[in-house]
C-alpha cells in the first residue's frame, strides 16, 4: 500500500524532461480538469443530502415507528446496498435514457408529448442514482444511532413539558446529529469515489469528474503524470474528510449513554401508517423494484423495449453470454477466482491482526491495526493508479496478471475485513479463554476449542463481505485489467460501448444473484448459531 | 494440598502499580478473600496467582516451590488451579455437560471415570436435569452453578474466583455464598476469593485480607477486623462506622476536643500528641435521657458524650440517630432500638464502653 502511493506522489512529480510540479499546474489551470473537480464537488454535496434525507427518514421509520413489514424493508434497503451502482446506473439508462428510456416512452404515450419526462444522462440524473446506491450507508449509520436512543430520554423532556415537535428538535435531533452528519460525510466520500455510476451516466453528457478524468487520462495516449497528479487532491481530500468523520464521531460518546436498558417505544403512525408506508415502497422501487425488473425484462426479451410478450421471450441473451461471446466466460471464471481468493487471503489476514491487536500479543499491534485501517482513505482508482506505477516496473511486474488486481482487492477490503473481524473478536470475552487456559488448556488448544468455533460465524461473514465487495469492484479494475485478466464488472463496462444491453444484464443479475445467495448463505450459518447458544 | 505465599509482590501497568510490595500467605485449605474497594488491586493479584500476568517484583510460592517471578513464569494451564470469573465464563458453544467435562480432557482419565466425575459434580450444584442445556437456555445462577462445577471436577489445589458473584440479583448472591461456603466445606481446597462485598467476604472466609491501593492493609478473621480494625479505612470500608479525629494522651486517652477525653481499647501504646482516629460503632453506642442515669455509667468506667439529637431515621428494627456534639461540630451516628425514642432537639447522652472504642491510624 505504501509502495503504490509513495509511486503515485513520485510520478505526479515526473515531467518527461525531470522533476518538476507541471503535472500540478496543469490540473490546476486547464479548465476541463477544474469542471470536473468541481462536478465532483457538487454531485458528491447533493448526494450526501439527499442519501441524508431519504437514509434517516427511512432508519427512523423503520426504528422507532410502527410502520409495516420492517423487516422486509429493511432487506430491500440491504437490496439496494449490494447492489453495484455502475448496475443501477445502467439499469436506470434504460428506465429514464431520454429517447428509447421506458419510463419516458410511457410519459409520452400517456401525454402524447414529443419531449422526454426525465434525461438520466444530466447532473440531476447522475445525483439521482448515486444517492440512491449511498443511503445505505446513511441507512445503518442512522439506524444504530436510533436503536441506542432509549424513549426515557425523550420522556425526560416530555415530563418537563416539551411537545413531540419540541421534543424531536430539542432531544432526538441532536443526539442524532453527530450521526447525521457522520452519514453525510460517508455518502459524500462513497459517490467522490465512484467510477461506474458517472462514467455511465455522465460520459454521454461530457460530464466528468474526477473519477472518470482519471480514467480517461489512462486511456490512449496514456498520461501517467497527469493522472497521477489528479490522484492526489482526491486522495487528499478522501483522508480530509474521514479523519473529520472520525472526530465527528470520536465526540458520539453521549448518544450511546443509557443506551443499556432503556427501552424504546414506537410511535404509533395511526392513519399514516398505509400512506407512508407507500411512500417507502415507491422510494425502494427506485433503487430496487424498477432496476431489477427492467435488468430482469432486458435479460430475457429479444428486444428489451418491447413488452415481454411470448414472441419477445428467449433465452438467447444467456446461451450468447455464457458459451458465445468471447470474454465473458473468463471474466467470469476470473471474478469468482479472484473473489474466493481475495476472500480467503483477506479473512485470514484480517483475522490474525484482528486477534493480535484485540488480545494485545506483540507490542505495537496498535499500528497494526492503523496499517490494516489505512486503506480507507484510498478510493479504488487512485489504488488503482499507484498499483499500475508501481507494478509495471521491476522489481514487481505483475501488470497484464490477475496477481494486481487480486492486491488490489486485499488492499482495498481490508479496511471492511478487519473491521468485521475485530468486532467477531471483541465480542468474545478474554475470560472464556483463561478459563480453558487455567484448566488445562494451552494457547494453541485454546484456539482450538473455544476462539476458533466461537469466531466462526462472524470471519463467515467477514469473507462473504470481502467476496461480496470484490465480485462488484469497478474502479480499480478498470485501469488493471488487460484484454487477458478480464473481470465481470469491466465487461459489463465494455459491453456498455457495444450496445449489448442482454448481455449486460444478464451478467448483471448473475451478479446480484451470486451476491445475495452469499448473503443469505450468512444469515442461515449466523441463525443457527443463534439457535444453537442464542446472544 | 496446598499453601500459598506472595512475597514483596509488584505489578505494573504503564507505570502506575496495580499491586506493590503485597505480602500475604494462605494456609492449606484455608478460604482466604481478597477485599477491597473497585481499583485496589485485587483482581490483578487474583490474576497474578493464576499465571495470566507475571510479576515485577517479587514472588509467588504455593507450597514453597516459585511458580512466578520476574524470571520465571509456569504457565496457567500448569499450576493445577481453577478460576471462575466474574463473566462466568462458560463457554456458549458447549452444552453444560461438556462445560463441566472440558477440564477432565486434559488428565488422562477413562471415559466412564470422567462421565462418572461430572455426573456427580453436576448433581452436587442441583444441575443434573440441564446437562444437555446451552448456557444461554440458563439464569445467572444456573451459569454461575455451571462455572463452579466446572471449577472443581478437575480437583484443583487451588480454586481463584473473581468477583463471582456480582453479576447476581441479590437474593440469588446472598443464596450463592453459602452454596460456595457449602462447596469449601465439602471439598476443603485451597480457596482465593476476590470481592468488594464485605459480607459476601465474612459468610465465605476463615480469613479476610482487606486491600487499599495495591497492598493488603490488614489481615484477619471477620470478627478481628470488624472489631479490631487498624485504620480508619478498614474500619469505615467494614460495616458503619463513626470515625472521630483526635490526639493521643497519657493512659489510652484520646483527646477529640475542648474537655472531651476519650477512653479507649488498650491496644499499642503511641506518643502523646500523635494524630489518631477513634472508630465507634453505631450500635454499641447505648442513649439516655437522664444525667443521673448518665452519671452512673460513667462512674463504672464508659465514655460519655453529651449532645442534641439532630436527626431521627426509622428503620422499623432500629431508630438511627445523629447525635451532634457541642465540640468541634462533631456527630456521632448512633442505632438504638426502636423503644428509644428521642424527639429532635432533645439533649441527651451518649454512652460507649472504651473497648468499642478503637484507635486507629490513617491509610
Amino acid at each position: 500500500m505504501l509502495l503504490p502511493l509513495g509511486w503515485i506522489f513520485v510520478a505526479s512529480l515526473k515531467g518527461e524532461g525531470g522533476w518538476s510540479i507541471d503535472g500540478y499546474v496543469q490540473v490546476f489551470s486547464e479548465t476541463a480538469f477544474l469542471k470536473a473537480i468541481w462536478n465532483t464537488l457538487i454531485i458528491s454535496f447533493w448526494v450526501g443530502v439527499i442519501a441524508v434525507l431519504i437514509g434517516s427518514l427511512l432508519a427512523w421509520l423503520v426504528t422507532r415507528t410502527d410502520l409495516p413489514l420492517k423487516r422486509t424493508i429493511r432487506a430491500l434497503v440491504m437490496a439496494s446496498f449490494v447492489t453495484p451502482p455502475f448496475l443501477g446506473a445502467f439499469a436506470w439508462t434504460l428506465l429514464a435514457g431520454p429517447n428509447a428510456g421506458l419510463l419516458n416512452k410511457i410519459y409520452r404515450s400517456v401525454t402524447g408529448s414529443e419531449e422526454a419526462l426525465f434525461n438520466i444522462f444530466s447532473m440531476g440524473g447522475l445525483i439521482f442514482v448515486m444517492a440512491l446506491y449511498s443511503f445505505p450507508y446513511v441507512f445503518s449509520m442512522i439506524a444504530n444511532v436510533c436503536e441506542l436512543i432509549s424513549s426515557d430520554l425523550e420522556d425526560a423532556a416530555n415530563i418537563l413539558g416539551a411537545n413531540k415537535l419540541k421534543i424531536a428538535l430539542t432531544v432526538t435531533l441532536p443526539l442524532t446529529a453527530p450521526a447525521l452528519l457522520g452519514g453525510f460525510i460517508l455518502a459524500f466520500l462513497h459517490s467522490l469515489s465512484l467510477f461506474g455510476a458517472p462514467a455511465i451516466l455522465g460520459l454521454p453528457a461530457s460530464i466528468h469528474t474526477v473519477t472518470t478524468q482519471i480514467w480517461a487520462l489512462f486511456q490512449y495516449p496514456p498520461r501517467l503524470d497527469l493522472a497521477a497528479a489528479f490522484s492526489v487532491p482526491l486522495l487528499l481530500a478522501t483522508m480530509l474528510l474521514i479523519a473529520l468523520q472520525k472526530k465527528i464521531l470520536g465526540r458520539r460518546g453521549y448518544s450511546t449513554v443509557g443506551g443499556k436498558g432503556g427501552e424504546r417505544r414506537l410511535l404509533h403512525l395511526g392513519i399514516f401508517r398505509i400512506p407512508v408506508f407507500v411512500l417507502v415502497l415507491a422510494i425502494l422501487s427506485l433503487s430496487v423494484f424498477l432496476p431489477y425488473w427492467i435488468l430482469l425484462k432486458a435479460a430475457l426479451a429479444k428486444a428489451w423495449a418491447q413488452p415481454l410478450t411470448w414472441d419477445n421471450l428467449t433465452l438467447e441473451n444467456f446461451r450468447f453470454a455464457f458459451f458465445q461471446y468471447g470474454d465473458t466466460q473468463d471474466a467470469i471464471l476470473n471474478t469468482f477466482k479472484l473473489g474466493i481468493l481475495t476472500a480467503t487471503v483477506g479473512t485470514m489476514i484480517a483475522a490474525l491482526i484482528a486477534y493480535i491487536t484485540n488480545r494485545q500479543l506483540l507490542w505495537g499491534a496498535r499500528y497494526l491495526s492503523f496499517f490494516a485501517l489505512a486503506p480507507l482513505v484510498v478510493p479504488g482508482i487512485v489504488l488503482a493508479v499507484g498499483l499500475f506505477i508501481a507494478y509495471t516496473r521491476p522489481p514487481f511486474v505483475l501488470y497484464g496478471t490477475i496477481w494486481i488486481l487480486f492486491i488490489a482487492y486485499l488492499t482495498k477490503e481490508m479496511p471492511i475485513g478487519f473491521s468485521q473481524a475485530e468486532t467477531t473478536f471483541k465480542s468474545i470475552h478474554p475470560e472464556l479463554e483463561d478459563a480453558s487456559r487455567i484448566l488445562g488448556a494451552n494457547r494453541l488448544q485454546v484456539l482450538k476449542d473455544v476462539t476458533a468455533p466461537l469466531a466462526r460465524t462472524g470471519l463467515i461473514a467477514t469473507w462473504c463481505f470481502i467476496f461480496i465487495g470484490v465480485i462488484r469492484e469497478l474502479s480499480a479494475s478498470i485501469l488493471l485489467f488487460t484484454p487477458k485478466s478480464k473481470v465481470v464488472s469491466v465487461v459489463i463496462f465494455d459491453l456498455k460501448e457495444e450496445g449489448q444491453i442482454g448481455v449486460i444484464a444478464v451478467l448483471g443479475m448473475l451478479l446480484l444473484l451470486v451476491s445475495f445467495l452469499v448473503i443469505l448463505a450468512v444469515q442461515w450459518a449466523a441463525g443457527r448459531e443463534v439457535l444453537a447458544t442464542r446472544e | 494440598m496446598a499453601t500459598v505465599a506472595l512475597k514483596r509482590l509488584t505489578k505494573r501497568f504503564s507505570e502506575t502499580a496495580a499491586v506493590e510490595d503485597l505480602n500475604l500467605e494462605i494456609g492449606d485449605g484455608e478460604f482466604v478473600s481478597l477485599l477491597g474497594p473497585s481499583g485496589c488491586g485485587k483482581t490483578t493479584t487474583l490474576r497474578l496467582i493464576a499465571g495470566f500476568l507475571q510479576p515485577e517484583e517479587g514472588e509467588i510460592q504455593v507450597n514453597q516451590q516459585v511458580i512466578s517471578s520476574p524470571s520465571l513464569l509456569v504457565p496457567p494451564e500448569r499450576r493445577n488451579m481453577s478460576m471462575i470469573f466474574q463473566s462466568y465464563a462458560v463457554w456458549p458453544h458447549m452444552t453444560v455437560f461438556q462445560n463441566v467435562a472440558y477440564g477432565l480432557k486434559f488428565q488422562k482419565l477413562s471415559r466412564i471415570e470422567s462421565e462418572k466425575k461430572v455426573e456427580r459434580l453436576l448433581q452436587l450444584v442441583h444441575l443434573e436435569a440441564l446437562r444437555e442445556r446451552y448456557p444461554s437456555e440458563l439464569s445467572g445462577g444456573q451459569q454461575q452453578r455451571v462455572a463452579l462445577a466446572r471449577a472443581l471436577v478437575v480437583e484443583p489445589q487451588i480454586l481463584l474466583l473473581d468477583e463471582p458473584l456480582s453479576n447476581l440479583d441479590a437474593n440469588l448472591r446472598e443464596e450463592m455464598r453459602f452454596e460456595i461456603r457449602r462447596l469449601h466445606e465439602e471439598f476443603r481446597i485451597t480457596t482465593i476469593y476476590v470481592t468488594h462485598d464485605q459480607a459476601e467476604a465474612m459468610v465465605t472466609s476463615d480469613r479476610i485480607a482487606v486491600m487499599y491501593q495495591g497492598k493488603v492493609v490488614q489481615v484477619g478473621t471477620a470478627q478481628e477486623i470488624f472489631e479490631r480494625p487498624k485504620t480508619a479505612f478498614v474500619a469505615e470500608f467494614i460495616g458503619k462506622t463513626n470515625i472521630l479525629k483526635g490526639k493521643w494522651e497519657e493512659g489510652s486517652q484520646v483527646m477529640l476536643g475542648e474537655g472531651l477525653l476519650v477512653l479507649v481499647a488498650a491496644t499499642e501504646s503511641r506518643k502523646r500528641g500523635a494524630e489518631v482516629s477513634v472508630c465507634l460503632r453505631p450500635h454499641n453506642i447505648s442513649l439516655t435521657g437522664s444525667a443521673s442515669e448518665a452519671e452512673q455509667w460513667r462512674q463504672k468506667g464508659y465514655n460519655l458524650f453529651a449532645g442534641v439529637i439532630q436527626r431521627r431515621i426509622y428503620f422499623g428494627d432500629a431508630f438511627d440517630y445523629l447525635v451532634e456534639l457541642p465540640v468541634n461540630h462533631l456527630t456521632l451516628r448512633v442505632v438504638a432500638s426502636p423503644s428509644q425514642r428521642y424527639d429532635l432537639g432533645k439533649k441527651v447522652f451518649a454512652l460507649a464502653h472504651p473497648d468499642h472504642c478503637v484507635p486507629v491510624g490513617e491509610s
